[in-house]
């Protein structure tokens, strides 16, 4: 257990944020200077101006695709989403892009993230953006068309910048998930269970690599202590390939069970993984097998001095 | 690129070995190999991977289909950019190992497979090249 926390409370507590952002760095790579912070403030009259057009025009494209009109189920909440939109639109020349900025911009992907819009829509919906814009910046900057197109360039620039926040989001998020599943197949792919007063089986699934198989070993030990049990039963049936280091890792395992002063059964040792171990030389003279589960079921209760008698149907017994 | 009978596989994580192992298992079952040697290819395998992955770090397995006076086989290749075997004959001894490991790997390896062979330089690397040819039934 102790093996996990240290980076995994790491990965919790940045779960589904972006962990440190060099923003300043992002920005410098882009070529984001503070002559662009001020292109955009002076944008900004501008950018107020045909913000509600652009949002409209933005709109009908969106509602004329099924796949994005699905996002907006009624009225109200369309004009709750232009409204917004809106919002982000005049956030673009705000003139101010430090550590709010960052924020807003990773919470919004964030959003997007979490509402499922995939990236196609959200990437072309810039695109989508940038040819509405285009037109209009030249337009308002006709008597100083070299100012317009730098103008054009800061505007392009920041929304780089905030495509870049929005996808990194996005791979933070799937990664997220990857890294808790493969946790959670770590957690129930090592089951421990108690059998019989005095019998714990332990089955292993699939391949025993070296973080698993520290993982299997903790559990059956504490599984043995916990129920007091002599007797371990570990099933290799649903491992596919027992190569040396796999053979290493388990006699490593029944050693550590045998000095709590309980026995190990391997069981569910089959002919093709038998002939293997000969092959590869490896000595498990030492070691109670079976070749199947309940076999090795026998074993314990011989060794517990138990014994299954086959009795009378319950219902003849008084 | 990567079809059934011949294909190429990174070894760069433990997860790697998943994968290669997959693929030989893939290859080796639509060969028509029995079910132990399919077995017994696999473990190959997976010692020379693992191999690749405890000494080199990094390489890469390839594997492709053989056709010799009629019968079919599998050839499988590991090559690595390692430190190399100093000594192959002392690797190739039961119970020598210079990583702590069982030193069964190598040995085994060439007793789970028909043929192998081993090229190797101290500090250029290591390519092993194994072969099962399939029993005619």
């Amino acid at each position: 257990m102790a093996s996990r926390t240290g980076p995994l409370e790491r990965r919790k507590s940045t779960a589904g944020e972006v962990a440190p952002v060099d923003w300043e760095g992002r920005k410098a790579f882009v070529g984001f200077t503070s002559d662009d912070a001020q292109l955009l403030r002076d944008l900004r009259p501008v950018a107020e101006a045909y913000a509600g057009e652009v949002v409209e025009e933005f709109y009908r494209r969106f509602l004329s695709f099924p796949e994005t009109r699905a996002f907006f189920a009624d009225e109200a909440r369309l004009n709750r989403v232009k409204a917004m939109q809106k919002q982000y639109f005049l956030g673009l020349t705000e003139g101010e892009y430090g550590e709010a900025y960052l924020r807003n911009r990773l919470e919004i992907g964030r959003v997007h993230q979490r509402i499922g819009l995939a990236p196609r829509w959200y990437m072309g919906a810039y695109s989508i953006y940038m040819q509405l814009t285009f037109p209009r910046v030249l337009a308002a900057f006709a008597h100083d068309l070299e100012k317009g197109q730098r103008a054009f360039l800061a505007l392009l620039k920041i929304i780089t910048l905030d495509k870049e926040l929005a996808v990194t989001t996005y791979i933070a998020a799937g990664e997220e998930i990857i890294t808790r599943q493969s946790q959670e197949i770590v957690e129930i792919s090592t089951p421990v269970i108690q059998v019989w007063n005095g019998v714990v089986v332990a089955p292993l699934i699939g391949s025993l690599d070296s973080q698993r198989t520290q993982q299997f070993m903790e559990r059956l030990l504490e599984r043995i202590v916990e129920t007091n049990s002599p007797v371990a039963l570990v099933d290799i049936t649903g491992v596919p390939t027992i190569d040396t280091q796999t053979a290493q890792h388990l006699v490593e395992t029944i050693t550590a069970v045998r000095l709590l002063g309980a026995q190990v059964v391997l069981t569910g040792v089959r002919p093709a993984i038998a002939q293997t171990l000969v092959h590869l030389g490896i000595d498990l003279s030492g070691i109670s097998t079976r070749s199947s589960l309940a076999a090795g079921l026998r074993v314990a209760f011989d060794l517990l001095d138990l014994r299954v008698v086959a009795g009378a149907a319950p219902g003849a017994r008084e | 690129m990567t079809d059934l009978l011949e294909g190429e596989i990174g070894i760069a994580t433990e997860s790697d070995l998943v994968v290669a192992r997959k693929a030989v298992r893939g290859a080796a079952d639509s060969l028509g190999f029995s079910v132990t040697d399919v077995t017994r290819i696999v473990t190959a395998a997976s010692e020379l991977t693992r191999n690749i992955f405890r000494y080199a770090g990094t390489g890469v397995m390839r594997w492709h289909r053989l056709e010799r006076g009629g019968s079919l086989g599998l050839e499988l290749t590991f090559a690595d950019d390692g430190p190399g075997i100093g000594d192959i004959e002392q690797a190739m001894q039961a119970g020598f190992s210079s990583s702590g490991g069982l030193g069964l790997g190598l040995p085994g390896a060439k007793r789970l497979m028909d043929e192998m062979e081993i090229a190797s330089e101290v500090g250029k690397g290591t390519t092993v090249t194994v072969r099962k040819w399939r029993r005619k039934a």
